[in-house]
């Protein structure tokens, strides 16, 4: 189907970019940029997102009083 | 473009910088604590081990965790509809989405200065737990009402308090049940992975009216409920009274706000007492026949029976473990893998991914024994670590190593477990789980009966150490009323004690770098030491996770 | 009101836990046995040649050396008996009867046991009974093997005291007589007008737990008889009344600053008072002695260390319901520092109580001898007011 040329040229890119990806994996990994990404923008995202949360209120939380052993009647 | 110093440059020794690069630095030379972005924890770039041990690092441990963390959540969670759970959840969830993205920097802490086979096997106890983990959180999610998920799953789930003993649901397991520890992952892993997100509880619980006093954990613990932070997710409770006062009121809390069926399965303080085991025999088959009304399940022994076997055999490899470390000097796991896998194992109870774990942890502990390897060669002092340990800082261990060579051969909490449950007759096998319950954490040496805690002394000289850190929880009545007892012991043994003050999950009672300091001042004036990493005796970590 | 007889006496035998009768008893022969919690019951520490002695560590403000020992960040209370304890206070008990009920207290008792010479007493043990968390069955059942185990066959056989269903029968007779007394004491509370007032009523429940009961009973019935032909004053001293719950207190100091502050304390639901403590025992036919006194105990008991889920549920309408018994118009809810069952039960109550049932509630935080009033002392007051004029609005 392919030329060996081309296939030889395929090849190499799927190389290329295994390497590639590989090495800009390491640098992820050595410069703790996986760390750095978590700590200066995911995390201050969620905890904004989660301090604005809206919750239930504790105090409307009814406490019933229950006859039997396991609430069957619930 | 500035001209290269030819002087500086004809100062460096080429020959032993190739070599750094090849094999790292030797242990006095790595300054670790400059590799710290000031305050956050964060690494300027991560440790160069040398390319072994980098490599290791890079490929088994940081690339292979983040990709069995996908294959787990889409194992676990079922595929695609669980991944959606999963998300949903993240979103839904403080202690999710705000925590556990961050693991592999736990991994890092823990692992800092780590080489060769102490790296690899405790590299392997993270991924046990990391895996455990997942396990617990996609259950969680597929089941959760409040995220769309699967109610017939639920249907099937059992919630309890973390200390009831994971066990609890072996009969059921080939029926579909599933046991959910309610805040073992909600919470108790947290402190351990990124511990801001506890402070939201703590603070929560607080804001309602109960007073900073109790201890921290059961605060943490009743503000995940409080905050609305608790996933709707199983049908039916079972709380206990373990491992003290507190828990009893976090169980108030859990009922009143989540206001399901529940089943207290209170285990005896006094546990010595044969006589006590009859009570908590019967309150765990009550708590069975409860799990059974609830659940729709039967009972099946041989089920059971199945699961305890391999849940001994996973004992009795963590004795051999403990047998190479008090006798060699070739044990490949650090004080905090130790520690947490044992604890977390022994706890949930028995499932395939240890297994994994422990066959892979073998094979490097046999290879360091059999090639008497010296896994730890900077060690200078034998540790044993007593107590309830903080979870804010439970890499402390690895610092200790890195920068005194302090090596933490065992602890408290993971010689808790110590009994393989007979399962010759049901009845052998009932007293045994009642008595596996009642040394349940924090519990045989710590909150539970005076003469235990005092089991230190022969599990110091069975380890062969010469040091004792001991923890000292502030907020643990249990452990605070005893205090001077143990100042008097120490005395009178003429025993090298550090005490570590802390508040379990709440980093902001102690901080880190004051835990750090009381050590420092110990190794400094009483020992006369001099430290083996000085970069790592005083550094900026307040704003860490 | 016109004063009670007795009460200075009362007063005086509170001052120290070796007080006058004490002493008497212990001339007499009887063995003392202590005590700190009410699931160690009483009665069988007063099996015939013996009497209990609830320990308390009265005006001990400042418990140094058993700080060193349990830590500043303990309960002030069980510091305070460690305290006087190792001040050789505790010197007369021949043995202490230790539940680990609360974690504190059983450290105390863990460390009378575990130091030598604290109690400077040749005689002196200690035995530990485990308590359960809850009312069934199995519970009863196991509260009653522990009390024969480790209460009735330690008597016997460290002491040779006589354990027989008929010693117990004359025990609970005995403590049936007290309790009877001091419930109808505790009646006149109820009325529109007390003729009581918390603080006499506390000396009295007080005395009655730590005085050999035998040496105590006359003045106590006589006290009884004063209360019948007592009348309250023609204008009350006071604003509203209270019902005082919570953890341990066995100061009248306490309950004397809350109605200083015009708030008269009506009902008592604290450990150490004497709602459910001083309940009659029966002996229901077909149970032995000591399976009376185990279910009594077990069953009448509120503490907040129960789990089961009804238990955990109904103990707050038992609170209200206690409270329009003794026609209170709010709730005090107290918890002692470092007490970690009351930290969590105050904290519930203070919402549910008034959401629920309507009550008010002030909820406060103390020391075991509350030297600094102050702080108290202003939020009762405040708390008074907003009842009063809760009161005035409502037109009552």
């Amino acid at each position: 189907m392919f030329g060996k040329k081309k296939k030889t040229s395929i090849i190499t890119k799927v190389i290329g970019t295994a390497v590639g990806v590989y090495a800009g994996l390491f640098c992820v990994f050595y410069f703790d940029l996986d760390g750095k990404l978590l700590y200066y923008v995911v995390e201050p995202f969620m905890k904004k997102h989660f301090d604005n949360m809206e919750r239930r209120d504790p105090h409307t939380v009814p406490y019933d009083l229950i006859d039997t052993e396991y609430m069957q009647k619930k | 473009m500035k001209k290269p110093d030819l002087k500086k440059l004809k100062e460096v020794d080429f020959k032993k910088a190739a070599r750094d690069f090849v094999y790292g630095k030797p242990h006095g030379e790595r300054r670790l604590g400059d590799l710290y972005i000031p305050k956050t924890g964060l690494y300027k770039h991560r440790e160069w081990r040398g390319i072994k041990d980098t490599m290791y690092y890079f490929n088994n441990i940081w690339l292979y965790n983040y990709g069995m963390i996908v294959r787990d959540l889409m194992v676990y969670g079922g595929g695609p509809k669980g991944a959606i759970q999963f998300l949903k959840g993240t979103w839904r969830y403080r202690w999710m989405g705000q925590t556990y993205l961050t693991v592999m920097h736990w991994f890092d802490r823990c692992l800092e200065g780590m080489r060769g086979e102490a790296l690899q096997a405790s590299a392997w106890h993270f991924r046990g737990i990391t895996s455990a983990c997942l396990y617990q959180i996609t259950g969680w999610f597929n089941r959760d009402a409040n995220i769309g998920g699967d109610p017939a799953l639920r249907a099937k789930t059992l919630g309890t308090d973390e200390t009831v003993w994971g066990g609890i649901i072996y009969p059921y397991m080939d029926q579909g049940a599933m046991y959910l520890p309610t805040q073992m992952i909600p919470y108790f892993v947290t402190c351990h992975c990124n511990n801001h997100t506890v402070l939201n509880y703590i603070d929560a619980v607080q804001a309602y009216g109960l007073p900073g006093d109790p201890c921290p954990m059961c605060q943490a613990e009743a503000g995940l409920y409080i905050a609305d932070d608790i996933p709707d997710s199983y049908v039916a409770m079972v709380t206990t009274n373990e491992a003290c006062d507190s828990s009893v009121g976090t169980s108030i809390i859990q009922d009143w706000m989540m206001n399901k069926p529940l089943f207290a399965m209170p285990q005896v303080m006094q546990f010595d007492d044969d006589s006590v085991l009859e009570n908590c025999a019967k309150e765990i088959e009550m708590a069975w026949r409860f799990t059974e009304e609830q659940l729709g399940v039967e009972f099946h022994w041989d089920e059971l029976v199945k699961h305890i076997k391999l849940q001994n055999q996973q004992n009795q490899f963590e004795r051999e473990k403990w047998d190479v470390a008090a006798n060699t000097h070739s044990y490949p796991i650090n004080g905090v893998a130790q520690a947490l896998y044992r604890i977390f194992y022994s706890q949930y109870g028995e499932r395939p991914f240890w297994h994994d774990v422990d066959k892979k942890v073998r094979k490097i502990m046999e290879k360091c024994v059999n090639e008497d390897i010296n896994t730890f060669p900077m060690t200078r002092h034998r540790v044993i670590a007593w107590s309830c340990a903080p979870l804010y800082y439970s890499a402390w261990c690895t610092w200790a190593y890195n920068c005194w060579g302090l090596n933490t051969i065992i602890n408290m909490d993971s010689l808790m477990f110590d009994l393989d449950i007979r399962t010759d007759t049901y009845e052998n096998c009932l007293l045994d789980i009642a008595k596996y319950h009642e040394w349940a954490p924090m519990r045989r040496m710590a909150v539970g009966g005076l003469q235990h805690i005092f089991e230190l002394w022969e599990n110091m000289e069975k380890f062969n150490c010469d040091m004792v850190m001991m923890y000292d929880q502030l907020q643990c009545k249990g452990m605070q009323g005893v205090v001077g007892l143990f100042e008097d012991e120490f005395r009178a043994r003429n025993i090298h004690a550090i005490w570590m003050p802390h508040a379990l999950p709440d980093k902001r009672t102690v901080p880190r770098s004051q835990i750090r300091q009381i050590i420092n001042d110990y190794m400094f004036t009483v020992m006369g030491e001099e430290p083996l990493d000085p970069s790592l005796l005083d550094f900026d970590d307040s704003d860490s996770w | 009101m016109r004063d009670l007889k007795h009460l200075i006496y009362f007063e005086d035998l509170l001052q120290e836990a070796n007080n006058d009768l004490v002493r008497k008893g212990k001339e007499d022969g009887n063995l003392c046995l202590g005590y700190t919690c009410y699931f160690m019951p009483e009665v069988l520490l007063d099996l015939p040649g013996c009497f209990s002695v609830r320990l308390r560590a009265p005006k001990c403000t400042s418990p140094d050396m058993a700080t060193y020992y349990m830590s500043g960040r303990t309960c002030h209370y069980g510091r305070s008996l460690l305290e006087r304890a190792l001040e050789g206070g505790y010197n007369f008990i021949d043995a202490q009867l230790a539940t680990e009920t609360c974690t504190v207290t059983c450290r105390f008792a863990e460390h009378l046991d575990y130091m030598d010479g604290v109690i400077n007493n040749a005689t002196f043990k200690t035995s530990f009974t485990d308590v359960p968390f809850k009312k069934n069955e199995n519970s009863i059942d196991h509260f009653r093997k522990q009390l024969k185990l480790k209460v009735l066959d330690f008597l016997h056989d460290e002491f040779g005291v006589d354990t027989s269903d008929e010693a117990i029968m004359k025990a609970i007779e005995i403590n049936n007589e007290v309790n009877d007394i001091i419930t109808e004491i505790g009646n006149f509370r109820k009325l529109d007008r007390p003729t009581i007032t918390g603080y006499e009523f506390s000396v009295i429940t007080l005395v009655s737990m730590v005085c050999p009961k035998y040496l105590i009973i006359d003045k106590l019935r006589e006290t009884l008889e004063e209360l019948k032909t007592r009348e309250p004053d023609d204008k009350p001293n006071y604003k509203i009344k209270v019902l005082l719950a919570g953890s341990e207190n066995d100061d009248p100091d306490f309950i004397k600053l809350i109605e200083s502050c015009g708030a008269l304390v009506v009902a008592d639901r604290y450990c150490y008072g004497s709602l459910e403590a001083r309940n009659h025992i029966n002996v229901e036919p077909g149970d032995d002695a000591l399976t009376a006194v185990a279910k009594h105990y077990l069953l009448t008991s509120q503490c907040a260390r129960f789990m089961e889920q009804k238990e955990m549920r109904h103990r707050k309408k038992v609170i209200a319901d206690y409270a329009t018994e003794y026609k209170a118009d709010g709730i005090i809810v107290e918890s002692n520092k470092f007490c970690e069952y009351w930290s969590f039960e105050r904290m519930i109550d203070t919402i549910v109580l008034p959401r629920d049932y309507g009550f008010p509630v002030c909820s406060i935080e103390k020391e075991y001898i509350n030297t600094a009033s102050g702080q108290l002392r202003t939020r009762f007051q405040a708390f008074v007011e907003s009842v009063e004029l809760k009161k005035i609005q409502e037109g009552k």
